[in-house]
């Protein structure tokens, strides 16, 4: 089951459209409107809430990164086309 | 504060270890086991992002506007995600094109407009000024803050008095012979730097190490994380605190942090030195992958702590002045000068790396679109490669000085990130020629220069400017006026455009103009023909082979050959250089016997020295040196004619094509004569392609290239001669080389003969395609010619000639044999028609032949007589007769002419006549033989033939047999109870004249039997080889004594017969025999 998961994750990373895709959702979750949610002076965990967004969503969008790396790795090693 | 002179050693060590790295690194390049290929080392090369800006600016930044210093490094991160196709895309183009810039890329994909790549090369010459001029003071005031000098300083120099003009002089001075020396080792542009990328990933890697080392002792060593920090700011100023760490109206509003993160992402990937480490020092497209999340890693790592080391340096000093440099200053506050040494080394490293590939960056761009186009006007020299290296070197350090320049305009009234974004807006404006150059195949050359003139006007006019004016240089109210007096021209408020910060002021007004008009233009002019071919490169690089036409569309007016070209590459980039690329590229390709390419080779080989030059002087210069190279030489590129004019249906045929071969081949199958199919095809020919005269030569039985068919006006000379095969012709090559011969301008034909003919007929470009069917020879020659049209002769066309010409082979072929073999059964039937006349001669002449046989035995007293001859084959040499003389006495003769042919029958004839004439008087047998012989010997020497003859004489009153025997069968005799065989002295005859035959005589009696034969009988072979002989001939007859003769010669025939079956006799044979009977019967 678990391997059925990684097996489609994988694949579904391999289209230049998922790419494209989080390229997109990455510039609306950076920008206004969105952004305005965290803008708040707020400190969860005593750090600044827009702050801590932003260092969160930077990792995450890192590992996303990382996770695509990792599939186009697999792709070339696999020799298939995406 | 640290001695100077500490400092200084420090540094020069660190130096020493940089220029130890980029040897090494060199070495391997060199030894072909790269360190440097690798992904980690080009993910960290991708970090020479991460400046002085970010290491000591961006905690300026956060100290004063907040949290807005974050969208410089996470537009970066977005961009990540599209590296996988953009970027790639990027590279791909670039390897292929051998890219040596930014600017040569841009100005390659607009058709290697060299007015481009000048303007490209100008714009980012002024934008990269403020960046230089950033790290230039970042480098020389953290040296002060140190040390206490304004400059780099030795405490050598206080023995001397050498007079410093401004603050950073000597800083630049160090990175100018620091990028010299690791920047400009070659001139090949296109090839990776790898001592250059190794010395920046260790950079990175002391940058980071020291940021992190200086990060982690102020958060957790001086106070205790960042939790930590925010609290105790927030107790003392919690305004300050929410006005850093949220978003508010002023500085850092939604609008400009939108506008941040637009410029980081353009900027970090169009940048000279981004496209330098990015595209042009990337080894592998896979790598893009890992550095993808590795480079948005290092620089989340680079900004983890300056929040933190921003919030406690405010802490610590009370303010945030002076907080572009708290990471130097808060750890000697401390009391830590070590740490600040170590801080120290990552500021000069950020600051070094950067200045090194940007230097480098824009000095190959200075070199080749601006120096270059003015360079190439001259006659290219040997000491050229020598100029161009140096040239290059000047660029980089004038590059710098620029710099330097700027840093010392401007100085101190900026902060290090506000500088650095003015460079951002400048490298923004390429984003719409490039990106719409890679996905929008419209895209023109006009557009392209408009927007980016105009962005570039803009960027002057908003953000230069006012920076130069507002540095106090020049004392002006222009900015709150306008100039004039002119407020909607106010630079910081174009066209009354207020409420926006001077980034996003810029941003709008320049990407607003730059994107209408490279738009505008792009819709409303069209694209050259060389933009056209670059189009196709650039937009559709990933395209699969199969998807691009595969036919040349250009052509060289004048062949060029390859020694041509290798000596023009010589003179720019050193000869070994030009050699070795050579021999690389023409690796697998045909050379033909003068030494040159095909002429649909020629094109790519143009196209392969463009390329070559364009790794060091940039695609446009170098497309104008070939340029300026063919014309010297009378040549030019040009298109060829394009006798297709239709859409392509598929990848290799035009509807057109297909349609000739379809009628092609409907020619061949509705006829069988050859002349009605050679006349069609040639009508064909001549009605569908431009042609003046098409002549279809076949090589005839003496071999000689016979003109068959032609047809078209004009060209007496060539249709009525035929040609022999001499390689002196062009017909003569093509049939012998069996290879098309094609000569698209006759005005470079080297032949004499067909020079003069074409001359005079006017004929301007031919072929001579050999007619021949797959792997085998030719059989004739299809020429065709044109009178109007130069560079008629496409590859596709002289393919479908070649096609056409294939089968036309094949029908000669089937027409050829068809021939062959009525040919054949005509001449069969003949000879069965002669066969059956000769049979029936012969059965004549058989017939003729035993109507000379007596046609029954004569009638003697006492006597009885049977004779009997049966020919072998139709005529025999058998002849036997009888001349009766009264009713007692009887002449007999048996001869046998040696052979049993028509020629033995004649001589047998002969003999029959003569013997005739002789026997008109009786005379003894001994002298009829002699007669014989003497009669006969002229003719049987002349044929070569001989006779052998018995001859005998009865005498039936005193029963006498008198005989003589010319070499003849020995007769047998049944005589007194015993066989005897007659025999007398005599030669065979015609062997020599004047021979005396002996003549016997002896008296029978009743009931003997005379046997006269020819050799037939006992010759006669059985199955077993075993002869029929004579001993069995006698026994057989000594059974029929008693039998009347006619049944003797019947049995003895069947005997022989049953004898020899299951063959046939092999010779004639005849027999007589005389029994005498009793008086009493």
């Amino acid at each position: 089951m678990n391997r059925r998961i990684k097996d489609v994750v994988l694949r579904r990373l391999r289209l230049k459209d998922t790419w494209v895709i989080c390229f997109v959702l990455g510039l609306i979750m950076m920008n206004y409107p969105f952004i305005s949610i965290f803008n708040k002076s707020a400190r969860p965990f005593g750090i600044p809430m827009l702050y801590l967004y932003l260092l969160i969503g930077w990792v995450f969008s890192i590992f996303i990164v990382y996770l695509f790396s990792r599939a186009a790795r697999h792709d070339s090693e696999t020799g298939r086309r995406p | 504060m640290l001695g100077v002179d500490l400092v200084w050693g420090t540094a020069l060590l660190y130096i020493a270890l940089l220029f130890l790295v980029a040897y090494y690194a060199d070495r391997r390049q060199k030894a072909g086991r790269s360190i440097t290929a690798n992904p980690l080392v080009y993910s960290l090369s991708i970090a020479v992002y991460a400046t002085t800006w970010t290491y000591y600016g961006s905690v300026g930044r956060a100290a004063t506007t907040g949290i807005d210093f974050l969208p410089i490094y996470l537009g970066p991160t977005l961009t990540a995600f599209s590296w996988w196709f953009l970027l790639k895309k990027i590279v791909r183009i670039s390897k292929e094109n051998n890219i040596t810039s930014i600017a040569d890329f841009i100005s390659s994909r607009y058709g290697r407009s060299q007015w481009l790549g000048a303007i490209i090369t100008v714009i980012t010459l002024m934008g990269i000024m403020p960046y230089i001029a950033l790290q230039l003071k970042a480098v020389s005031t953290s040296f002060t803050i140190i040390t206490g000098y304004h400059d780099f300083h030795l405490g050598l120099m206080e023995r001397f008095y050498i007079p410093s003009p401004h603050p950073g002089f000597f800083t630049a001075l160090l990175l100018c012979l620091f990028s010299v020396l690791f920047g400009a080792r070659h001139l090949v542009s296109a090839e990776r730097h790898e001592g250059l990328v190794a010395a920046i990933a260790l950079e990175s890697i002391v940058k980071l190490l020291a940021m992190l080392c200086v990060g982690v002792f102020i958060t957790y060593g001086i106070f205790d994380g960042l939790g930590d920090l925010c609290n105790r700011l927030g107790a003392k100023d919690p305004a300050l605190l929410a006005r850093l760490t949220t978003l508010d109206g002023g500085e850092n509003s939604y609008t400009s942090w939108f506008s941040l993160l637009a410029l980081s992402m353009s900027a970090v990937m169009l940048l000279p030195r981004q496209f330098q480490v990015m595209v042009l020092e990337n080894a592998h497209e896979s790598h893009l992958n890992s550095a993808a999340w590795r480079f948005p890693a290092y620089m989340f790592l680079m900004n983890l702590f300056v929040m933190p080391i921003a919030l406690a340096g405010i802490l610590m000093t009370g303010s945030s002045a002076g907080a572009d440099y708290f990471v130097l200053t808060l750890p000697m506050k401390a009391g830590h000068p070590w740490l600040a040494l170590v801080a120290f080394l990552g500021g000069f490293s950020a600051s070094a790396g950067m200045v090194m590939v940007e230097s480098v960056a824009v000095s190959t761009m200075l070199l080749n679109h601006v120096l270059m186009p003015v360079v190439i006007r001259f006659t290219p020299q040997g000491w050229f490669p020598l100029l161009l290296i140096n040239l290059k070197r000047f660029g980089i350090i004038l590059v710098i000085f620029l710099g330097y320049l700027y840093q010392g305009i401007v100085g101190d009234s900026y902060a290090l990130a506000n500088m650095g974004l003015i460079s951002f807006s400048a490298a923004t404006q390429f984003a719409p020629s490039l990106i719409g150059g890679l996905y929008w195949p419209r895209g023109n050359k006009a557009g392209a220069i408009t927007g980016l003139l105009l962005g570039f006007a803009v960027w002057c006019y908003t953000l230069l400017f006012p920076s130069i004016v507002k540095a106090g240089k020049w004392h002006s109210d222009l900015l709150d006026l306008g100039p004039f007096g002119l407020s909607f021209l106010k630079p910081q408020a174009l066209f009354g455009l207020t409420g926006l910060d001077p980034w996003t002021h810029a941003l709008f007004w320049s990407m607003f103009l730059n994107i209408s008009a490279y738009l505008l233009l792009s819709i409303l002019y069209g694209q050259g023909e060389k933009e056209k071919e670059q189009v196709a490169r650039f937009v559709r690089v990933f395209a699969p082979e199969s998807e691009t036409p595969q036919w040349e569309t250009k052509r060289l007016s004048k062949p060029v050959t390859i020694v041509q070209f290798v000596n023009l590459m010589s003179k720019f980039i050193g000869e070994p250089q030009a050699h070795a690329a050579i021999s690389d590229y023409l690796g697998e390709r045909d050379i033909d016997g003068k030494g040159g390419v095909s002429e649909f080779e020629l094109p790519n080989l143009k196209r392969f020295v463009e390329k070559t030059l364009a790794a060091s002087l940039g695609g446009a210069a170098a497309g104008a040196v070939v340029e300026s190279f063919l014309s010297d030489i009378g040549s030019k590129m040009e298109s060829v004619y394009d006798i297709f004019s239709t859409v392509r249906t598929s990848r290799d045929q035009s509807r057109e094509a297909l349609f000739v071969r379809l009628r092609a081949s409907e020619i061949m199958n509705r006829s069988l004569e050859l002349n009605i199919i050679m006349a069609d095809l040639l009508e064909l020919l001549l009605r569908e392609f431009k042609l003046d005269l098409c002549v279809i030569r076949l090589l005839n039985d003496k071999g000689v290239l016979q003109v068959r068919s032609f047809k078209g006006e004009g060209g007496e000379r060539i249709t009525a001669e035929d040609r022999i095969l001499e390689i002196d012709t062009h017909v003569g090559e093509a049939f012998l080389g069996q290879r098309t011969e094609f000569f698209n301008d006759t005005a470079y034909i080297t032949k004499p003969i067909a020079k003069e003919i074409f001359q005079r007929e006017g004929i301007k470009s031919f072929a001579h395609v050999p007619i021949s069917s797959e792997g085998s020879p030719p059989v004739g020659v299809l020429s065709v010619f044109s009178r109007s049209i130069i560079g008629l002769f496409t590859e596709q066309f002289v393919e479908l000639l070649e096609s056409l010409a294939g089968q036309l082979a094949q029908a000669v072929g089937i027409v050829t044999e068809r021939e062959a073999r009525e040919e054949e059964r005509r001449q069969k039937e003949a000879a069965q028609l002669e066969n059956a006349r000769v049979t029936r001669d012969l059965e004549l002449a058989k017939q003729i032949q035993l109507s000379l046989l007596p046609e029954s035995p004569p009638l003697v007293h006492g006597v009885r007589f049977a004779c009997r001859c049966t020919p072998a084959t139709h005529v025999g040499g058998d002849y036997y007769d009888f001349f009766q003389r009264g009713e007692d006495l009887v002449d007999m003769v048996m001869a046998d002419v040696s052979g049993h042919s028509v020629g033995a029958a004649l001589i047998m004839v002969e003999t029959r006549s003569v013997l005739r004439a002789q026997m008109q008087s009786s005379r003894p047998t001994g002298e009829i033989l002699g007669v014989l012989n003497d009669l006969l010997c002229e003719d049987l020497t002349r044929s070569e033939l001989f006779i052998t003859m018995f001859c005998a004489k009865y005498d039936s009153a005193s029963r006498t047999l008198s005989y003589a025997n010319a070499g003849h069968t020995r007769p047998l005799l049944f005589h007194k109870g015993a066989w005897q065989e007659l025999d007398s002295e005599g030669l065979i005859l015609g062997v020599q004249k004047d021979v005396d035959f002996e003549q016997k005589s002896l008296v029978l009696e009743p009931g003997d039997l005379l046997f006269i034969y020819t050799d037939g009988i006992i010759e006669a072979e059985g199955s077993t080889q075993e002869l029929f002989g004579v001993a069995r001939l006698c026994g057989l007859l000594s059974e029929m004594l008693e039998r009347e003769p006619e049944q003797i010669i019947e049995r003895v025939m069947a005997e022989v017969t049953a004898f020899s079956r299951p063959h046939t006799l092999q010779d004639d044979i005849s027999m007589i025999v005389m029994k005498l009977v009793n008086d009493s019967n």
